[in-house]
């Protein structure tokens, strides 16, 4: 059980890297415009 | 079209006509910094937002972005068709703005410079801040979740104690971005609230999060000191994530409508031909005018401010600021207003007034003063909540007092079990749930929900005062009665004979007069009587002219025929007449009315039958207000109203303690919508309106007025089985945490599933319920 340890602190490490990610989402405007790209694919051009 | 139609002497261009030179102002660099920002001083790069219009679907995006990029020099575009903007990012040394406004407007677009963008920009920003804060206290929740989980499976013993430090210690470090970021909003709200002496739901959130987080956090770092050993991360971070949510959802339903304010802006024209020394006309900004200039207005377009006609007649639409439709004629020395459209011919105007001290800017400003001036519905929540938020504060303080002298563990834990499971979230949700839900629901059948307070003060609704105009009336007139004449010593027409010469006169014409008796004509079975109608002549704010196998006919009012409305021997003295009269006298009448909607009676019956008293208060003129009146059978209806007037009679009628709602359509009806109890604006309405008032029914029918109505008393009805819920949940469980017999988890298991059974309960309301006057 002592990989716990090392796994537990880098669960965390694994946490703050996701929010960093999702902040680069946001920040890039992932979350707007939700459909367009979905109906894109449906356009010749 | 107009190749196969006799031209008019009059082409009456449509007000959104776009005219080539409006472009050409945008060309000129010292433009752009109001729509655009330069990306790269060495490509001479601009990037620049403009809005599109007539987009409905991402299919025209697509093709406007098609189009913008083939315009050489446009490095990038992107369209979006939700909220009607273009991004676009292009060279100045190749491409020209008017390039691009061209390219959209030859497929059928129409492309403005989206000068509020830096306003776009921060409310954008906000939104994004929101939902990161939302994302962050959901993903750690999840995390810390994970990490408390051992704690509740394992039997004593099991764990070693290192183990469940490095947990903690890990619950510790993922708390911290919610408390510090995510929390962030109940902490400065909380603050502003103890500034101002106040109590709200803020207050107890923030001091259960940070007591709770205190009490961890000892127990994590001194496991054996005396603030206890016992950790509610899990706790804490569940439960600012739920609240955020809730934030977040009611942040996006507010700016999907603020929108339409950006509409309302752009009603002044960007750009207006102003007089030069030499006589001849140069394109300039209109914000550039000053006082004393002399400008040329086309037709289709719309003054750019308060003024004076010095040359030419025309007729203006001041729809838009008077929210009644019939044009009115502008002459020289006529004074015109910012903001109306110029609808017949060309102008020279004289600019008096510019800015803040135009009618338009003035009306604005009223109803942003009426805004303001609002007294804040409490909430029925609040009015529970606050006594008994107070109380919760002094139990939990006075638990802990109690136990203290026992034991310090003891008695913090108990303090925290009553923070923690009246942890306000039933009492909180309890209100905002059941409004969201109803809102959904009736955003689906056509109402737009503004400000959710509303809901409450429409349950207690006892008077309704409704604007006429595109409110009870639809916008276009109609034709009423025909009488023609008979004692003549020319042949006798028949009604539909008459209607049909004055239909192909007044096809010419854009006068809605004359739409109403095209209209109607065309409801008529086809006749093959050609009357050899030409050269028909508008003769602005009088009627029509024209030649025919009949001679000269004229088509028009009282004065212009030379006719007498009194010699028709019948009632309609009182309604708006048109005559159509030969050289030898009259061959006919035409009576025009305004139509009211066709739900209008049922709708207003239902709403006199739930007991509301009804008036009417409008701008118009008495003989039409009377008319609509009569035919819906209400006594109180005022003609001739100022908005000024309107504002006096809703607030003589607050000061007797009737709760007032306002049902209006119009920018002038826009101070009073904000300062009665409940504003509801007609779909039709102009933006300001739309952004001002409480409701907003897109379709425009007043079915849904009673609709919303019975829907609210359902929301009430909801809401307040919530709170009793919450309440008793509360009144049973808080004395037995304040005597330490709660233990935290149960107390918090119970804060969990007080707070579903509320949501699930506010979520019967998503139920669509059939329209009230179905039921009958």
């Amino acid at each position: 059980m002592d990989i716990l340890f090392l796994l537990i602190p880098l669960s965390v490490v694994l946490v703050l890297l996701i929010l960093a990610g999702l902040w680069w989402a946001i920040n890039t405007g992932q979350f707007e415009e939700i459909e367009a790209e979905g109906e894109r694919i449906l356009h010749d051009d | 079209m107009q190749a196969t139609i006799p031209l008019p002497l009059l082409i009456l261009p449509t007000p959104h006509q776009s005219h080539a030179g409006a472009w050409a102002v945008l060309d000129d660099p010292a433009e752009w910094g109001s729509f655009s920002q330069q990306t790269d001083a060495h490509a001479d790069a601009w990037e620049s937002r403009m809005a599109i219009e007539g987009m409905h679907c991402a299919a025209c995006a697509l093709s406007v972005e098609a189009a913008l990029r083939s315009v050489p020099g446009v490095i990038s575009a992107d369209v979006s068709a939700t909220s009607g903007r273009a991004r676009l990012v292009w060279t100045a040394k190749v491409a020209k703005p008017s390039d691009m406004m061209r390219a959209v407007s030859n497929i059928g677009y129409r492309a403005l410079p989206a000068t509020d963008a830096f306003m776009q920009d921060s409310r954008r920003k906000n939104q994004r801040l929101a939902l990161w804060r939302l994302l962050v206290a959901g993903f750690c929740m999840l995390q810390v979740m994970m990490y408390a989980l051992p704690a509740y499976v394992a039997s004593p013993g099991e764990m070693t104690a290192d183990m469940q430090n490095l947990l903690r210690w890990a619950s510790w470090i993922l708390t911290l971005p919610v408390l510090f970021f995510s929390c962030g909003p109940f902490f400065s709200s909380a603050l502003n609230d103890l500034k101002q002496r106040r109590i709200s739901m803020d207050l107890p959130v923030t001091l259960g999060i940070l007591i709770t987080f205190m009490v961890s956090t000892a127990a994590t770092f001194e496991p054996a000191g005396w603030w206890g050993h016992e950790v509610y991360f899990d706790s804490l971070t569940m439960f600012v994530f739920f609240l955020l949510t809730g934030r977040w959802i009611e942040l996006r339903m507010r700016d999907r409508t603020a929108g339409s304010l950006d509409a309302l802006m752009r009603r002044l024209p960007d750009s207006v031909e102003r007089l030069n020394k030499d006589g001849s006309f140069t394109r300039i900004a209109a914000r550039r005018l000053v006082v004393g200039d002399v400008v040329r207005i086309l037709p289709g377009e719309a003054f750019p401010a308060d003024g004076t006609i010095l040359f030419g007649n025309t007729s203006a639409d001041e729809a838009l600021l008077t929210g009644e439709s019939h044009p009115v004629a502008k002459r020289a020395g006529a004074e015109v207003i910012a903001g109306s459209h110029n609808l017949a011919a060309a102008v020279q105007m004289r600019v008096d007034k510019i800015g803040q001290s135009t009618r338009y800017a003035q009306i604005i400003a009223l109803m942003e003063r009426a805004a303001i001036d609002k007294p804040r519905l409490a909430l029925l929540a609040d009015r529970i909540a606050r006594p008994f938020l107070l109380a919760v504060l002094l139990a939990a303080a006075g638990s802990a007092a109690i136990l203290w002298h026992t034991d310090h563990s003891h008695a913090l834990m108990a303090a925290v079990a009553v923070l923690i499971v009246t942890c306000p979230c039933a009492l909180s949700l309890a209100t905002p749930a059941a409004m969201l839900t109803v809102s959904g629901t009736l955003a689906r059948s056509g109402v737009l929900v503004r400000r959710m307070q509303a809901l409450e003060a429409l349950t207690k609704v006892d008077t309704i005062v409704f604007d006429k105009t595109g409110t009870l009336t639809q916008d276009r007139m109609v034709v009423g009665r025909i009488f023609v004449e008979t004692n003549s010593n020319q042949a006798v027409l028949t009604e539909a004979h008459a209607l049909h010469i004055a239909a192909s006169m007044a096809k010419f014409s854009l006068h809605p007069v004359s739409r109403a008796l095209v209209a109607a004509a065309r409801e008529l079975p086809a006749s093959n009587i050609d009357v050899g109608v030409n050269r028909v002549q508008e003769l602005s704010g009088f009627g029509l002219m024209a030649d025919s196998i009949y001679g000269v006919l004229k088509l028009g009012s009282d004065k212009f025929c030379k006719f007498d409305t009194a010699l028709i021997d019948c009632l309609a003295h009182d309604t708006s007449m048109v005559h159509l009269v030969s050289k030898h006298g009259r061959l006919a009448s035409f009576e025009i009315v305004e139509a009211i909607k066709l739900d209008a009676v049922s709708a207003i019956d239902e709403i006199r039958k739930a007991g509301i008293d009804i008036e009417i208060l409008s701008g118009d003129l008495p003989k039409s207000v009377d008319a609509v009146a009569i035919e819906l059978g209400i006594w109180y209806a005022k003609a001739n109203y100022t908005p000024q007037d309107k504002l006096a009679r809703l607030q003589a009628l607050q000061q007797k303690g009737r709760t007032v709602a306002m049902v209006g359509d119009g920018l002038n009806d826009g101070p009073v919508l904000a300062s009665a109890h409940v504003s509801i604006a007609m779909g039709q309405a102009v933006p300001l309106a739309q952004a001002q008032s409480d409701f907003v029914i897109l379709g425009g029918q007043l079915a849904m007025v009673p609709h919303l109505i019975h829907q609210a008393k359902r929301t009430m009805r909801i809401v307040r089985q919530n709170l009793v819920w919450a309440a008793t949940y509360n009144a049973i469980c808080v004395p037995l945490a304040v005597v330490g017999l709660l233990p935290a988890w149960l107390a918090g298991l119970g804060m969990a599933l007080s707070s579903l059974l509320v949501i699930l309960n506010a979520a019967r309301l998503s139920r669509s319920f059939p329209l009230a006057t179905q039921k009958n």
